[in-house]
């Protein structure tokens, strides 16, 4: 398999219209950590995000940042702490990159707070499959000249061009912030969950596991205080299972998929208020099972990461506007040579 | 029936009451416009009151070979909501039930013609609002919100209405009904919920609107500051946020346009003032009183003369009173204004608006800045009496060097109004060929007959729609 390694926009841009041209397509890699995902596909090249790593603009009066796809998402983080800063929407795992968090769409457990990391890309620069190099959306921090594209971007796992360079807005850094916890039935915990969320301060995240609820309050050091019932803790561990689901459901409706989960011995952890519940599978059963609990619930549920048994059928049931999908997927990536396997109209097809 | 030979207006007639079509040339002169210069010719009109009657309507018109312009309250300061050529317009002004509110997540399902402030009224008593309030809140709809991606001084902290869009219902160009998104977070799939935000009239006719309610934060301080220079105010607005604080609001209103408020409101403002500053805070009572106390000593830094907090509800209303009126005010200055809406980045803010201010004196023009300072989003208003043919020319000259001055420091060409076909022809500023070939190609995934709202946004070769700032009086209550 070639690998391809671009060290500027112009030369990933030429390395895909060079592939659309010989009809071969291309996985695009990042870090490689939110890789198993999609229907499990075989790629004739590589193209890595490694030599585009380059921090563009940070202003931080602005509270924005421009930086290519390929830069390590922590180092990002190291860069913008140093001046009171963060990027809370992302989640920020060692060895994910910038373009990685956002073509995944992978948002952390600070959006309660914050919203989605969809929320945070102003502009972007894709490279198409064709070979184009398009910039949409714009550097200041709001702007509504031209389509959203940055927003049909995020979360297109690459399929509707290499992000190559983004800029994001960013938040100052509280001026505290801190872990609370208490366990306890699931009821007991629900009702401590709620609580926080009506809390005069908005928490950051409110995270339900098997056993526990974790509340994370940011803010001035007078409102990180210990919310009744619950004592100081360490951030929950971030979840490491053989294989995760990732369910989206109406939030109210969270507590009961909880109990179902629960009921069915499957492992979870929940964010309160947003209602994203990721649960650990182990077969094709157990992915049912969450996507029958998630489908109750208002909701859904996709492999968001797996061995290849587990992603025969990554997506479930097709969501409305496929047809319009697979138009805008031509438009962007004529001949199809972006990540195979990664977009949802794959399935059906 | 004799379905060939029945005019347009009939056949919409077979589908809608007779007063829901309206062919009648005053009224089809008055949509012909919104709330922008442009002038456009309405063929014909119709008021449908449900999704099955907005589906009928666009299969008809599909047969009949028409275009399609949806049109929420015509409130639109760029030209969006205009049709040219004779195309149909739907009005979703009958559509303006709020079918549902759900406290517990919170969110309301709407028709798109309910109006912005009608729907935070509606959920006041939940201790419950709805984020984006543009100053016409008053009159605009929130499906017009959806079509502009509409902003107000609130959507500095909370961000833009795509982000208060939890789900959408529209019929598409070929008749289609589409649910997307929910309240059940990151549907698979690519975003098209998001994507149809700020489409302005050309992906889809917005059926209804699944918006998401923000808690009215229990504690909030409102602030007015002011400076002795335009200089100070700007720097003091980068300083505040560089200070670590993301007020919910902050805005400046600069002297021409304090002094035709305070004459409007009476709210004892600093008419001496070169530049004010309206700040708010809010969240927990903590956080309000950390960053009110950073804004008054950054404010103070930077040279506010006074920083006077607002005494209670009353007076805190006064205040966005005053900011809320500026474009009533202005007619105390001049008979017509024309108002811009660019953002720059904040760290660009003053020495864009002394260019502004050196436009104003090479145009020999009068232009007033009330704006939102705090995410750079500039709105120069100018001033003018659209009976002098020479001072219109140099209005629409002063627009546009207004413009590239925004550009040129990397700014963006709206940033909540729209591009519509008011600035429609000035996206090469900031786009390449290749950048807005690939919008058209997006927009042409949704609409590939190109039915919808066509010649807007994106540049043609040829200028259909005309910007006329001599074509008559602007409709009543236009705000930005």
């Amino acid at each position: 398999m070639t690998a391809l390694r671009p060290a500027s926009a112009e030369e990933a841009a030429a390395a895909l219209a060079e592939a659309t041209a010989a009809r071969a397509t291309v996985r695009l890699a990042g870090g490689g950590t939110r890789s198993r995902a999609g229907l499990p596909r075989l790629a004739d090249r590589t193209l890595s995000t490694a030599g585009l790593r380059r921090v563009v603009a940070h202003e931080p009066a602005d509270l924005t940042a421009t930086v290519e796809a390929g830069l390590p998402a922590l180092e990002l983080a190291a860069l913008l702490a140093d001046r009171g800063q963060c990027w809370p929407q992302a989640d920020l795992r060692p060895g994910s990159t910038v373009g990685g968090v956002l073509a995944a769409a992978a948002s952390g457990r600070g959006r309660l707070r914050h919203g989605p990391v969809r929320d945070s890309l102003l502009e972007v620069v894709l490279a198409t499959g064709d070979g184009r190099l398009v910039k949409a959306g714009g550097r200041t921090v709001k702007g509504v000249a031209g389509y959203d594209i940055p927003r049909l971007a995020v979360g297109a796992r690459g399929t509707l061009g290499l992000i190559v360079q983004v800029t994001l807005k960013l938040w100052p850094l509280p001026p505290a912030r801190g872990w609370f916890a208490a366990e306890g039935p699931l009821a007991a915990r629900w009702e401590l969950a709620a609580g926080a969320l009506r809390g005069d301060l908005l928490p950051a995240a409110v995270v339900l596991t098997p056993g526990a609820v974790h509340v994370e309050l940011a803010g001035p050091s007078e409102d990180v205080v210990a919310p009744a019932g619950m004592t100081p803790a360490e951030a929950p561990p971030a979840p490491a299972w053989p294989g995760t689901a990732l369910a989206g459901v109406h939030p109210p409706a969270l507590a009961r998929a909880l109990e179902a989960l629960e009921r069915a011995g499957l492992p979870y952890e929940a964010l309160a208020g947003v209602g994203v519940i990721r649960v650990g599978v182990e077969d094709a059963a157990a992915l049912a099972r969450v996507r029958s609990i998630a489908r109750d619930a208002g909701g859904h549920a996709v492999v968001e990461d797996g061995p290849d048994e587990l992603r025969a059928d990554p997506w479930g049931p097709p969501p409305a506007g496929l047809e319009a999908m697979r138009r805008l997927r031509a438009a962007f990536d004529p001949a199809g040579i972006l990540n195979p396997g990664d977009f949802i109209g794959e399935m059906a097809a | 029936m004799a379905t060939t030979t029945a005019t347009p207006a009939a056949r919409f007639r077979a589908l809608l009451d007779d007063e829901r079509v309206i062919d009648r040339p005053l009224e089809l002169g008055l949509y012909g416009r919104d709330g922008s210069i442009a002038q456009g010719s309405c063929g014909l009109a119709v008021l449908p009151e449900t999704t099955e009657e907005v589906v009928a309507c666009v299969r008809l018109a599909i047969e009949l070979g028409l275009k399609i312009v949806p049109r929420g309250s015509g409130t639109g300061l760029a030209g969006g909501a205009v049709p040219l050529e004779g195309a149909l317009v739907i009005a979703l002004a009958r559509m303006r039930r709020i079918l549902s509110v759900d406290p517990a997540v919170p969110c309301a399902l709407v028709e798109p013609g309910v109006l912005n402030l009608d729907l935070s009224e509606a959920v006041r008593h939940l201790g419950l609002h709805y984020a984006p309030d543009p100053s016409s809140q008053a009159a605009c709809s929130i499906g017009g919100n959806v079509a502009t991606n509409a902003g107000g001084p609130h959507c500095l902290s909370a961000g833009v209405t795509s982000q208060h869009v939890l789900g959408l219902e529209m019929v598409t160009a070929d008749a289609e009904v589409l649910w997307l998104g929910g309240t059940a977070p990151d549907p698979p799939g690519y975003d098209l919920r998001g994507f149809a935000v700020g489409g302005e009239g050309t992906l889809g006719v917005v059926t209804k609107v699944l918006v998401r309610l923000m808690r009215t934060p229990p504690a909030v301080r409102t602030m007015l500051l002011d400076f002795s220079s335009r200089r100070a105010a700007g720097a003091a607005t980068g300083a505040i946020i560089a200070a670590g604080v993301v007020p919910a609001a902050m805005e400046m209103m600069d002297r021409l346009m304090v002094g035709a408020v305070e004459q409007f409101v009476h709210a004892d403002l600093p008419v001496d003032a070169e530049a004010v500053l309206l700040v708010e805070v809010d969240g927990s009572p903590a956080e309000v009183a950390a960053q009110g106390a950073v804004v008054e000593r950054v404010g103070g830094e930077q040279g506010a003369r006074t920083v006077r907090t607002a005494r209670d509800e009353a007076e805190r209303a006064l205040f966005w009173k005053a900011r809320k009126s500026a474009f009533g005010a202005v007619a105390r200055i001049a008979p017509n204004y024309y108002l811009h809406d660019c953002v720059v980045p904040r760290t660009r803010l003053v020495e864009v608006l002394e260019r502004i201010a050196e436009i104003a004196a090479e145009r020999d023009l009068i232009i007033m800045n009330v704006f939102h300072a705090g995410d750079g989003n500039l709105h120069p208003l100018i001033a003018f009496d659209r009976r002098d043919a020479a001072q219109v020319a140099r209005v629409h000259a002063a627009g546009k060097d207004i413009i590239e001055a925004c550009v040129a420091v990397g700014g963006v060409l709206s940033g909540e109004h729209g591009i519509g076909l008011e600035k429609r022809d000035f996206m090469p500023l900031t786009f390449s060929p290749a950048d807005l070939d690939a919008q058209a190609r997006a927009r042409d995934a949704l609409d590939p007959e190109g039915r919808l709202n066509p010649e807007k946004v994106l540049p043609l070769g040829s200028r259909c729609g005309e910007l006329v700032l001599d074509a008559g009086a602007l409709p009543e209550g236009t705000w930005l």
